[in-house]
């Protein structure tokens, strides 16, 4: 068994402005947290650089117009939205991020490892076919999504699990019945979609799940969810992948976002997906790092938590020092489980037509 | 003058190194303390000792406990409370009173501490440092924050090996300072250290001589990329050399990873005193009959095929055939692992090479080289080596702190790129000059590593952190050009 990790010293260059949230620390702390738990050099961990994506792979995703917009916006600075400006040279970043997801999806799919995680910046799931927001520019789990299927993959399970709803990649797939897309997000939060009742569209209809919850949500609902709702779609649609995009701004710590998800939490959940992936494809599954922005809080060690459970590395040792327990309470909202719950029954029920396991 | 002593396991070789070579041969016997009493004459001493060290690393009855503490993310088993984060501020304090009955419950010879991200803030292994101070003196404390290097389960095992030899290292220390006050030790990376540095980290004298032999076949042959093949009494070496320089490994030990570098290395269990049976042992019983042992050698069979090393009448006792066998089946093993290398050429060390390089060398198919004092070489490439280190800098401008190699010191402002990588060339200048070094061998610093990042608080830059590692390579120092 070896876990790939998708990584690159250049993935640390990207930065939009010298204060952007989406910065190149975010990862910087996280390699040192990896470096000095000694993954880099552990036996079931393998290291790989990879390639940037092509144009024609890009542009299986998004417009050509947009990657135009790109490239000439790179050459000169450009802006999208006030979350997403484009700084000088950004195309090939974004290129090489994108590359860092298609390399971890078809070293999995070919079998070069057994799981992957792609830690990639700058993110994507913001972005959609025509336009980059949120500070993401490409979409860099559809266009790997759309490169596994080139290569053969017929149906691929997305579980976003970054804290926004991942509105882009929701868009990308809305009317495709080959990919089941299913985001966990906070709700109210950016960028405010991902309703329950956004459920795709034509041939596409019940094949987007969308999991609101409320701020201060924590471990006990992410796994209610995972155990009632994600894992029976997912034995019932029977992918040949499974891709996670892992934004890790569900910690208690991170200061974008209201929720209440523990670092071992975080990382139990990974190992239920990869249990999953054991018992329905071969174990493939592939993460992509999206956002998660504690860097000096828990982002580093959540981080590195997740590559301790696709290594399968035991995550009973996964500890936070003692003394942000009471950061953990403050953060939870003991009401929050219940309103989970109810909103996860009204789910069921709208998926029903489309689902046996909600009928 | 340039003095390079190499304990070896049979003897302790001596060379000095002054426009000419000269070198003499001190069987261990007599003591390293003879062997220093043999330098009289003025000059740098570098002194190369790991052979020691390899045989007390060898014992495994000595009882290493190990304090770890492991922070944040991945737990171990038998951590303790105590976590600094990747910034290095202390976000979890230790408990002295679980320490305390950790170290009454087990009782041992040394502790080695470890605690994650102790290389960006040392203050929780000091800490548990005084603790273990009331059980164990402190030759036998063994810290991990002075590796410097981001790694902690390799930090770990050097650090309990450090812990297992720290002692060993504060005697040889103190027993060679007597006789030279000045001297420099050399490391398994071919760089010159001093006993300072070593204390800290007793690693670096691991397994030093096929450094010791690749700079030494160096100097005196002018060769560049060739194969040292090293006769030793226990063990024969094969030292490959690329562009003049050998390369370097993780040293591992017991299996485990460390944070050590070594000089890389076949080395073959045969030498001038492996047993002689019906044909050569992998196994040392002492030395040669002809040198006083009780059971017959390399050495012996050499005698018995003409040759007059020592009192090589007393070699008589071994059967012809058999002395024959040996010899034939010891150039057989090593003419094999010599082909498998493909060298260039190949250059013959040690006191048996002149007899026995010849004859592997032809059974390789390979030419070779003996050069003069090629029973001395590995003294020579100490004596000739340049003082060579690593500094690792990580600075934190929003906390006013700058760690060099574990120790924390104060700074103002962080600069930009340049000006940082200036101010780590001018400390590992000034540190690499208060050690001993010849000022021709600073021109070449070479920088490994350069990151940096603004840390951005409420939407504002408000200070920058850098991680720097710069170094003397090691090498042939100028002086001995």
């Amino acid at each position: 068994m070896t876990t790939g990790l998708i990584f690159d010293r250049e993935f640390l260059l990207h930065e939009q402005s010298p204060s952007h949230p989406e910065r190149r620390e975010r990862l910087s702390y996280t390699i040192d947290q990896i470096e000095e738990a000694g993954l880099f050099h552990h036996p079931r961990i393998r290291v790989s650089r990879p390639p940037r994506a092509t144009r024609e792979q890009v542009e299986r995703v998004h417009h050509p117009e947009y990657v135009r917009f790109l490239e000439e916006a790179s050459r000169r600075g450009g802006f999208i939205d006030f979350d997403t400006v484009v700084p000088r040279g950004l195309l090939d970043c974004a290129l090489l991020a994108a590359g860092g997801a298609l390399h971890a999806g078809i070293s999995v799919w070919k079998g070069d490892f057994t799981n992957a995680f792609a830690l990639v910046r700058p993110p994507g799931h913001h972005a959609r076919a025509g336009t980059g927001a949120g500070f993401c520019y490409l979409n860099n789990m559809a266009i790997m999504v759309r490169h596994l299927q080139h290569e053969g993959v017929r149906k691929v399970l997305v579980l976003d699990w970054d804290a926004h709803h991942g509105d882009g990649t929701q868009s990308i797939f809305y009317a495709d019945p080959s990919v089941l897309f299913t985001s966990i997000h906070q709700k109210p939060l950016y960028p405010g979609s991902g309703d329950i009742d956004e459920t795709g569209e034509g041939p596409g209809l019940g094949y987007t799940v969308n999991m609101p919850v409320p701020p201060g949500t924590g471990d006990v609902s992410y796994h209610y969810l995972f155990d009632t709702v994600i894992a029976p779609l997912a034995r019932e649609f029977s992918p040949d992948i499974i891709a996670i995009s892992a934004g890790q701004d569900v910690h208690f710590t991170d200061p974008l976002t209201g929720l209440a998800v523990s670092a071992r939490g975080y990382a139990e959940l990974v190992r239920k997906a990869v249990m999953l992936a054991d018992s329905i494809c071969n174990g493939k599954l592939v993460a992509v790092l999206e956002g998660g922005y504690s860097v000096e809080g828990g982002l580093p060690y959540t981080n590195l938590g997740i590559i301790a459970a696709l290594a399968g590395l035991p995550l009973e040792s996964i500890r936070e020092p003692a003394g942000y327990q009471e950061i953990l309470l403050r953060a939870t909202d003991p009401s929050a489980h219940e309103r989970v719950c109810q909103t996860a029954g009204e789910l069921r029920k709208l998926l029903a037509p489309h689902w046996n396991s909600f009928s | 003058m340039l003095i390079g002593m190499d304990v070896g396991g049979t003897n302790t070789d001596v060379a000095f190194v002054d426009g000419e070579t000269a070198s003499i041969k001190v069987p261990n016997s007599a003591g390293i303390d003879t062997a220093l009493s043999r330098i009289s004459r003025p000059g740098r001493l570098a002194v190369s000792t790991s052979t020691p060290l390899n045989h007390l690393l060898a014992e495994r009855d000595r009882k290493i406990v190990t304090i770890l503490i492991p922070g944040m993310g991945l737990f171990y088993e038998g951590g303790m409370k105590g976590a600094v984060n990747h910034c290095g501020d202390i976000v979890e304090d230790i408990d002295r009173d679980e320490i305390d009955r950790f170290l009454r419950a087990n009782p041992a010879d040394a502790v080695a501490i470890a605690g994650k991200f102790s290389v960006r803030n040392p203050a929780l292994e000091m800490a548990a440092a005084e603790c273990a101070c009331r059980y164990f003196p402190k030759e036998r404390i063994a810290l991990s924050h002075p590796l410097a290097v981001l790694d902690f389960p390799a930090r770990i095992v050097t650090t309990r090996l450090n812990a297992r030899i720290r002692e060993e290292a504060f005697r040889l220390v103190s027993l060679i300072g007597q006789r030279k006050k000045d001297f420099l030790f050399f490391r398994g990376d071919g760089g010159l250290t001093t006993p300072e540095n070593v204390l800290k980290d007793p690693s670096v004298l691991y397994n030093s001589s096929p450094a010791a032999v690749a700079l030494g076949v160096h100097y005196l042959t002018g060769l560049k990329d060739c194969l040292a093949v090293d006769i030793g009494g226990t063990t024969t070496d094969l030292v490959p050399l690329e562009k003049g320089i050998p390369c370097t490994e993780e040293l591992v030990y017991g299996g485990e990873r460390t944070v050590t570098r070594v000089v890389k290395a076949e080395s073959l269990p045969f030498g001038g005193d492996s047993v002689i049976a019906d044909s050569i042992e992998p196994k040392r019983d002492g030395n040669a009959l002809a040198f006083g042992g009780r059971l017959p050698t390399l050495t012996d069979a050499l005698n018995r095929a003409g040759y007059e090393i020592g009192d090589f009448r007393a070699s008589l006792s071994l059967r012809l055939e058999h002395a024959e066998k040996a010899v034939d089946d010891y150039c057989s093993i090593v003419a094999a692992a010599v082909a498998a290398h493909d060298p260039p050429k190949i250059a013959g060390c040690g006191y048996l090479a002149p007899i026995l390089v010849p004859e592997i060398a032809r059974r390789a198919r390979k030419p070779f080289v003996i050069p003069p004092h090629a029973a001395c070489a590995n003294a020579v490439g100490v004596a000739v080596s340049r003082v060579s280190l690593t500094l690792f800098a990580h600075f934190d401008g929003g906390r006013g702190r700058v760690v060099m190699n574990g120790e924390t010191g104060k700074i103002d402002r962080v600069g930009d790129d340049d000006e940082l990588v200036a101010i780590c060339t001018a400390e590992v200048k000034r540190r690499a000059l208060a050690a001993g070094a010849d000022p021709r061998d600073l021109d070449d610093i070479r920088v490994l590593h350069c990151s940096s990042f603004d840390v951005v608080r409420g939407s504002f830059r408000t200070s920058r952190i850098a991680d720097i590692v710069v170094q003397v390579a090691p090498g042939i120092t100028a002086e001995a050009r």
